[in-house]
């Protein structure tokens, strides 16, 4: 039959030479004709030559283009051709994109497999960008619902020496900010704790803010109802007591009723006249319900006393920098002018939604830019998948350029294939996003600002869906330049075609980039992990996480005698200690992490600081007796208050560790003497001197008149406390002073019951207070553990969030090392056959894989960490007491992925191994 | 056998045309593959109809196509195996219909052009 084969390779290269590629049934029946002729002509008696050269004559007397038409008629190429036809015929650029989105829908509705998968990838990467984005956009990029918001700015006092970064502001230095030309005009407050009274209603605590009349026009936002305060008004008027409620306020509490403005709010005993309700959803600064009119002069108060805040509008033309600069200069004057109160003190402008997001702004950036990551990876895991898939319709795609496609064709229906996957998928991710996000805004365990205005938007679907469709696009272009460009050159030692390396290259650099991006999304959860945990263990110098705390408020006309504030006060956790289930009880003016009023002191029998300002500053708070037992406080030397300190009683303090430490270096403090100068602590903090016997005849000091400058008063240290942690995560406990609330009284005291269980200790609380103090409202009540988890739910959000991810990353990547090397292994067949005859034992060719693998990986963790280093500033924002540089979380990480990796490539190493050599060399 | 005496171009238009009337009448008789059809074509005309490879199989699938003949694969014992050709009903209508009108054509030719079949 040699002349057949004969026959039929020339047949081939005919064909093919004239641009055709005919089905094998037809070259059968082509050579069957020139056998035929061939044998006809030796029965007629020619010689072998003759016959031989009759065939080939009638071989080349043939016009292989008339078989054009039936070659395509073959039922494999079918279908390519009839798009390829309609395509030439219509001639219309429309109907060829239909046509070629038709049958791209057509081939996956055949092969569901491979669109499922890609779109379900490309719906997850769109639906997670989309929610992050409409986070994000809601809760930071959305501007402040005021007139210009980006003129907005709020002011700080800082002071180095004192470690003071972010304090409120003294009302007198205010007012000289204020008069800067570079601000247009500036409000301030002060908050006051506001017990509501109304007729008929429970007694509620109402947040407050004490405000200069101006504030709404330096944000620009009137009232809904009602005129608010007048515009163009004073900043306070000390006779006639106006407020404003807000919408909240109104419909809850006053069931929207109009009425509301003109009539009279009590509050602490006093009544306001409401001018006016706010708009809906206005809580400026935060949760505010009623805003007083401020009744005093700011200026007329003291420079020593930080306790206001404030809100500023810069004027028209003049930037951030500009205002900075010129309140330095300012508070260098000040300092200059008036060293006993402002020498060492500055002033922060903040942009106000700077001010406003604290920790979410970092937080939210660091996790759009985690989930952009993802999306990144998702799009290279498609990119991988849209590769293998292309590569193997290299023979379907070469018969389509041999029968005369162009290349434009070709590129319009991968094109189709492609824009069909992506749309497909961000439909997908579109609806996850939009039935995800109302259910993660009502699962989050904090209160982010803004976010429960979050609603998936325009924007945020444009932003996913030109991501998604962008990318994908762009990676089915990829595998179609490559097929389109390279020669089909086999390459003889190793079997493999040109357009494969080509493909292996970019299918290892898409592997390397999903490596490199797990590696850095694993990392930063790594080190978020390690932020929550050093969060968990940093001592707190208490054991009450299931002590129940509330805060109670002793203000308005019946409490303008001190006495009685402080005797109530006292009398309410004593009845609480008296009820059934409590074991312990007591009061303090500031819960642990927060921190205390300061102020100056003295040491008695060691020489005074020269200046009053020298003086070292610590904290100062009031604490009630049983309050250091309640809390599980330990105590170090002497005793706590009991309640034989009493007000008429000799002054008595208790110090914290820290403070005897710094302080007292013999180790001796109990029984030493304190000394302290009254100053201001807080607006109406009061020292021993106000609050002793005082003679019947003299008036009780006016309950917000300013605190005045007295001489010096005398406390014996009874007892030092171990540290409990009076600063926040991160900054170390500062020497604390605590007096007896007592001796040492304030409006407002939070009240820790320990008790059996929560509910007798809420019971507690409440018939106390209705035996002692009737009219007074109970605030929340919540455990110590609840408030604890509360101040690290944020980053405990964020790292659970980062974990999910970096998992997902994790898995992703995996698979992107499985699939490449089971490809790359089922291409290399021959290369392997080759290394297996010539000897290599199946565990070398195992080992080579792996080792190709392990290049690999190793390639993307070192990309990941330098990821990590561009993305160092983001992440030292939001994590605390850990370098972004962490060794463990780095190590982990890394580790975790390579293991992954390997793993991945462990089946198609093992196929690898158990290549048949035969087989293989056969392959080809 | 008809030695036609028109002018190239229009013998060779003409040749096109019957191509379809050569094989279908040829199957008519008897089932063939490809190398006996256009073999008898050549021999029973004389050696002035002849296709060539390509020709004749691009006629056998356009012919295949319209349904007028149908083809199979057959292997005899001993033979490689070879694809036959049969014509259809349908064929065999076609080729009523083609026979009629070659005939009048031919009628025409002799009436008006005074051809003479040799």
């Amino acid at each position: 039959m040699t002349s057949s084969i004969q026959f039929r390779s020339e047949i081939e290269r005919r064909v093919a030479k004239s641009g055709l590629v005919l089905p094998d049934a037809t070259l059968d029946e082509l050579v069957a004709y020139l056998d035929d002729l061939h044998a006809a002509a030796l029965e007629e008696g020619v010689s072998a030559d003759e016959a031989r050269r009759r065939a080939m004559t009638a071989l080349e007397e043939s016009a292989f283009s008339l078989l054009q038409r039936h070659a395509a008629q073959h039922p494999d190429r079918r279908q390519a051709a009839r798009a390829d036809l309609v395509a030439q015929s219509a001639g219309g650029r429309s109907l060829n994109v239909m046509s070629a989105v038709r049958l791209a829908i057509r081939q996956f509705q055949q092969h569901p497999s491979f669109a499922i998968v890609t779109v379900m990838v490309l719906g997850l990467g769109v639906g997670a960008a989309t929610t992050v984005f409409t986070i994000v956009d809601s809760v930071v990029l959305r501007p402040l619902p005021y007139a210009q918001p980006d003129q907005l700015v709020t002011l700080w006092d800082t002071n180095t020496e004192k470690g003071l970064a972010h304090d409120p502001l003294s009302p007198v230095n205010f007012m000289d900010d204020r008069a800067l030309p570079v601000f247009k005009d500036a409000a301030a407050w002060w908050r006051p704790s506001v017990n509501l009274v109304d007729p008929g209603q429970d007694p509620v605590r109402v947040t407050t803010i004490e405000v200069s009349g101006n504030l709404f026009e330096v944000l620009g936002v009137g009232p809904q109802l009602g005129t608010g305060f007048p515009t163009g008004g004073p900043l306070y008027v000390t006779n006639e007591l106006i407020c404003v409620i807000s919408d909240r306020l109104w419909r809850t509490r006053y069931s929207s009723d109009p009425s509301i403005v003109g009539r009279p709010l009590v509050l602490n005993g006093i009544p306001y006249l409401v001018q006016g309700v706010m708009p809906a959803k206005f809580n400026y600064p935060d949760d505010i319900d009623v805003w007083q009119r401020l009744r005093w002069p700011m200026e007329r108060h003291s420079r020593d006393a930080h306790f206001m805040e404030a809100v500023a509008r810069l004027a028209p033309g003049k930037t951030i920098g500009e205002a900075q600069a010129a309140i330095d200069s300012l508070t260098a004057r000040l300092a200059a002018e008036f060293p006993i109160t402002n020498k060492g003190w500055g002033r922060r402008v903040i942009p106000l939604l700077d001010e406003q997001l604290g920790y979410y702004r970092p937080a939210l950036m660091v996790l759009f830019g985690a989930v952009g990551l993802l999306l990144i990876i998702g799009c290279l895991n498609v990119a991988s998948l849209l590769l293998t898939r292309a590569l193997s319709r290299e023979k379907e795609i070469a018969v389509r350029v041999a029968m005369g496609a162009s290349p434009r064709q070709l590129i319009v229906q991968l094109l189709a294939e492609s824009a069909v996957l992506s749309v497909a998928g961000a439909v997908v991710g579109t609806v996850a996003a939009i039935v995800t996000l109302p259910l993660l805004v009502s699962m989050m365990p904090v209160t982010i600002p803004r976010l429960e205005e979050a609603a998936v938007d325009g924007r945020a679907l444009g932003l996913g869906l030109a991501v998604i469709i962008g990318t994908t696009i762009f990676f089915g272009l990829v595998p179609a330049l490559v097929l389109l460009r390279s020669q089909i050159v086999n390459d003889l030692r190793t079997g493999e075609r040109g357009s494969s390396r080509g493909a292996r290259t970019i299918y290892s650099v898409l592997v390397v980039g999903e490596v490199a991006l797990a590696c850095a999304l694993l990392v930063s959860s790594g080190l978020l992990v390690r932020t929550v945990s050093q969060m968990m263990d940093t001592p707190t110098g208490i054991d009450a996480a299931d002590v129940v705390v509330t805060s109670v408020q002793l203000s308005g006309r019946d409490y303008a005698d001190w006495r009685k504030t402080g005797r109530v006060h006292g009398a309410i956790i004593d009845n609480i200690r008296r009820q059934p289930g409590v074991i312990a009880a007591g009061g303090s003016n500031f819960l642990p992490f927060e921190v205390g009023w300061r102020g100056g002191f003295g040491i008695a029998g060691e020489p005074a600081a020269a200046r009053p300002e020298d003086a070292p500053q610590v904290q100062y708070h009031s604490v009630s007796d049983g309050y250091f037992e309640s809390l599980g406080a330990a105590l170090a030397q002497g005793r706590a208050f009991a309640p034989t300190d009493e007000m008429d009683t000799a002054g008595v303090v208790v110090v914290n560790e820290s403070f005897a430490q710094r302080f007292f270096s013999d180790g001796r403090a109990v029984g030493r003497v304190i000394t302290t100068t009254s100053g201001a602590i807080g607006p109406l903090g009061l020292n021993l001197v106000r609050i002793r016997p005082r003679d019947p005849g003299t008036p009780p000091p006016a309950a917000n008149a300013p605190p005045v400058h007295t001489p010096p008063t005398s406390f014996e240290v009874i007892g030092v406390v171990k540290d409990v942690r009076n600063a926040p995560f991160g900054q170390p406990v500062e020497p604390a002073l605590y007096f007896t609330t007592r001796q040492y009284t304030f409006r407002e005291q939070f009240v820790t019951v320990r008790a059996a269980d929560r509910a007798s200790a809420v019971a507690a609380i409440r018939n106390a207070l209705q035996q002692e103090a009737p009219n007074v409202p109970m605030g929340v009540a919540r455990t110590w553990g609840e408030r604890f988890s509360i101040r690290t739910a944020e980053p405990r959000l964020l790292m659970t969030i980062l974990l999910f991810f970096g998992a997902l990353a994790g898995l992703l990547a995996a698979l992107g090392v499985y699939g490449l090397f089971s490809w790359s292994v089922a291409l290399r067949k021959r290369e392997l056959a080759i290394r297996l005859t010539l000897g290599a034992r199946p565990a070398e060719v195992g080992a080579l894989v792996v080792r190709q693998s392990a290049i690999l990986v190793v390639s993307g963790l070192a990309a990941g960490i330098v990821i990590i280093r561009l993305a160092e500033g983001a992440l030292t924002r939001v994590v605390f007491g850990v370098s972004p540089s962490d060794a463990t979380a780095l190590i982990t990480a890394s580790s975790l992925l390579l293991i992954a990796a390997l793993i991945a490539c462990v089946p198609p190493a093992l196929r690898a191994m158990r290549v048949d050599p035969v087989e293989g060399l056969r392959a080809e | 056998m008809t030695k036609l005496l028109l002018d190239r171009s229009a013998i060779e238009a003409a040749k096109k045309g019957s191509a379809d009337l050569f094989i279908l009448a040829l199957l008519d008789d008897d089932d063939h593959h490809g190398y006996e059809i256009g073999r008898q074509i050549e021999l029973r005309s004389g050696g002035d109809v002849r296709f060539t490879m390509a020709s004749l199989y691009a006629t056998l699938y356009r012919l295949e196509e319209r349904s007028l003949i149908k083809g199979r694969w057959v292997e005899k014992a001993g033979q490689r195996r070879r694809r036959y050709y049969r014509i259809t009903d349908s064929g065999r209508a076609m080729l009523a219909t083609q026979r009629e009108d070659w005939a009048r054509f031919i009628v025409a030719l002799t009436q008006v052009a005074g051809v003479r079949p040799a």
